[in-house]
């Protein structure tokens, strides 16, 4: 009976401890990553943006989509941020999009956890080169193997099928939505 | 069909063992017979699945509510913990040749780290409950596969004259790494 | 028994002698899964030897008051906490590594290393010793991961802390940078490893027995079955 006090005790103690001492370190920590995810957000919306001079959050959305503004206060486009699965887990993709949404300006990976050597050839340059200046209607198409005809086509990567195609799918239905908040007059 | 992928997944395309290299240690230090391995995989798949179950509830329904994440890491493992000493006991009452067959491999589980990393990997994708059990049921099997597979490789390795400073762990892991590159092949499935 | 070994012998074994990777094949998840690069062994090395040594630090102060049966669940949790602290800290401070690097920060609590130095060491020596066998296997993960790291880069991605360093001629093997490349260089490097301990065992000998002989006699000694 004595060691079974002793042992709760025990582990009823180092709990306190731990758990007083983890909610400490949390409150410091957080703040400061809420600030480095800004910062990253921010660097990325002004990077897919880069006539872009500030921006401005686009409330009840169900979207993360901000609006972009050059030197003189216009409207450039659109920043949207889109995440769907991947090959191997989430993949978070940051859009610029032209004021009308029939263009892609330049996309950024912002996450993802692909097989490095392969699905990671998403985040270069050659790929993602392929979105530049890219139609959007009726919607970005992939094709496989040969050269892009279409001007909403890009290929895909190979050995990355899967990554490539999900990019794609991603930014189409990020597309679809804005779209649908655009109808709205919400953007 | 969204499910028949995540278990596709799990198991052959982004094997636990093979591709995550979660596992790893029972992977090399208990896989000698097949039998043997059998058993293993399924007292892990077994644990896998109900992991899913419990980590899912802890993780969705109490700690992001009352936004105590970052209790995520000491809790799952308590959980698995608690949850593996709780099934050990369970089956030594319910059936005695069960008991047999899994029991020394289940105080083994708990510092498996596939365990944990399922854990880990189902609330960082955010699937829903059914998705996260198909999930656990996935990766329990490629683990029991990959298991099984290594197993019988060295059942045969025992005959073969290998040089000696590869023998024991270091031919183990250029087997795995020969494995892993067939694994590879199935990356186009889906 | 082990009170007579010096402080510094308790740092030097951990290199070499009991390397976690090389000879204790302990904490091999890691070990294969995050050494595509210098830099993510850097990393994970020094985030494990962090959760190592103070884990050691506090189990060993503490041990005199921890009950024989739920040692093992308060090691759990105390490896636990320091894992989560250095979750945070990485995130707040080194984002990008710790976007590199993933799950597998929190999965420094399963590696099998550090709650096998708490069991082995830390639960029965003093907190100067516990801190320096802590040290020292630390360091010997973290050369261990910096290697594979090294040789994984070097050859699958043609450069060294991202500094080209091969000719660009040079095709980079990209297999070294998938799963299959970690097995492979694990197990020839584990090989290479026991090679050369086996060559100085058999060296030892050869002289041990040379100067028990007399020195006219010719030996051939063949390789020793251990």
């Amino acid at each position: 009976m004595k060691i079974v006090i002793h042992m709760i005790t025990t582990l009823t103690l180092i709990g306190v401890i731990v758990g007083g001492l983890l909610s400490e370190i949390n409150d410091w920590a957080s703040p400061l990553i809420a600030a480095n995810q800004k910062a990253e957000t921010e660097k990325a919306i002004f990077l897919v943006q880069p006539e872009g001079k500030s921006y401005e959050t686009i409330p009840k959305t169900g979207i993360e989509i901000y609006r972009v503004y050059g030197a003189d206060k216009n409207l450039v486009g659109y920043s949207m941020v889109s995440v769907g699965n991947g090959f191997q887990g989430k993949v978070k993709i940051m859009t610029g999009l032209s004021k009308d949404l029939s263009e892609i300006n330049i996309i950024e990976i912002l996450e993802q956890v692909e097989t490095p050597g392969l699905g990671t050839k998403i985040t270069e340059e050659p790929f993602k080169d392929q979105f530049k200046g890219l139609q959007t209607t009726p919607q970005v198409n992939w094709v496989k193997g040969k050269v892009p005809e279409q001007p909403n086509e890009i290929q895909t990567i190979t050995g990355a099928t899967i990554s490539s195609k999900s990019v794609v799918t991603i930014i189409n239905s990020g597309l679809a939505q804005a779209r649908n908040l655009k109808e709205r007059g919400v953007l | 069909m969204d499910l028949f992928i995540i278990f596709i997944s799990a198991a052959i395309v982004n094997n636990f063992v093979l591709s995550l290299f979660l596992g790893i240690c029972p992977f090399l230090g208990v896989s000698n017979k097949t039998s043997s391995a059998l058993s293993m995989g399924m007292a892990v798949t077994f644990v896998m699945v109900l992991t899913a179950i419990v980590s899912w509830i802890l993780y969705f329904l109490i700690l992001i509510p009352f936004k105590l994440e970052f209790l995520q890491i000491p809790s799952f493992i308590l959980v698995i913990a608690s949850l593996v000493q709780f099934v050990e006991m369970v089956i030594k009452k319910v059936s005695q040749p069960l008991y047999r067959a899994l029991g020394i491999f289940l105080p083994l589980i708990t510092t498996n780290c596939a365990i944990l990393g399922l854990a880990l990997l189902l609330s960082m994708r955010e699937y829903s409950l059914i998705q996260s059990i198909i999930f656990g049921l996935g990766a329990g099997a490629g683990f029991t596969l990959a298991l099984f597979i290594m197993a019988g490789i060295r059942e045969e390795l025992e005959l073969t004259d290998v040089p000696k400073p590869f023998r024991g762990v270091p031919i183990s892991l250029i087997t795995a790494g020969l494995l892993a590159l067939a694994f590879m092949g199935f990356a186009g499935m889906i | 028994m082990k009170k007579n070994k010096s402080l510094g012998y308790e740092y030097i074994k951990g290199l070499w002698e009991i390397n976690p990777v090389f000879k204790q094949v302990l904490g091999m998840c890691p070990a294969l899964a995050v050494t595509v690069s210098v830099m993510n062994g850097l990393a994970m090395g020094l985030a494990t030897t962090f959760v190592l040594v103070f884990s050691s630090l506090l189990i060993s102060s503490i041990r005199k008051f921890i009950p024989n049966q739920v040692r093992i669940a308060a090691f759990i949790v105390v490896i636990a906490t320091f894992v989560t602290i250095a979750d945070l800290v990485m995130k707040a401070k080194f984002p990008e590594l710790s976007k590199a690097l993933g799950p597998f920060v929190p999965l420094i609590v399963v590696n099998c290393l550090i709650l096998g130095r708490q069991e082995a060491f830390s639960s029965k020596n003093n907190p100067l010793r516990s801190l320096m066998d802590a040290l020292g296997n630390g360091t010997g993960f973290l050369i261990a991961l910096v290697v594979m790291g090294g040789i994984r880069e070097m050859i699958g991605s043609r450069t060294l802390l991202d500094y080209p360093i091969l000719p660009a001629g040079f095709e980079p093997w990209l297999i070294m940078i998938l799963p299959a490349g970690a097995f492979l260089t694990l197990g020839l490097l584990m090989g290479l490893a026991n090679f050369y301990v086996d060559k100085k065992k058999r060296n030892q000998q050869q002289e041990l027995i040379a100067k028990y002989r007399k020195p006219s006699t010719t030996l051939e000694i063949k390789g020793e079955e251990a």
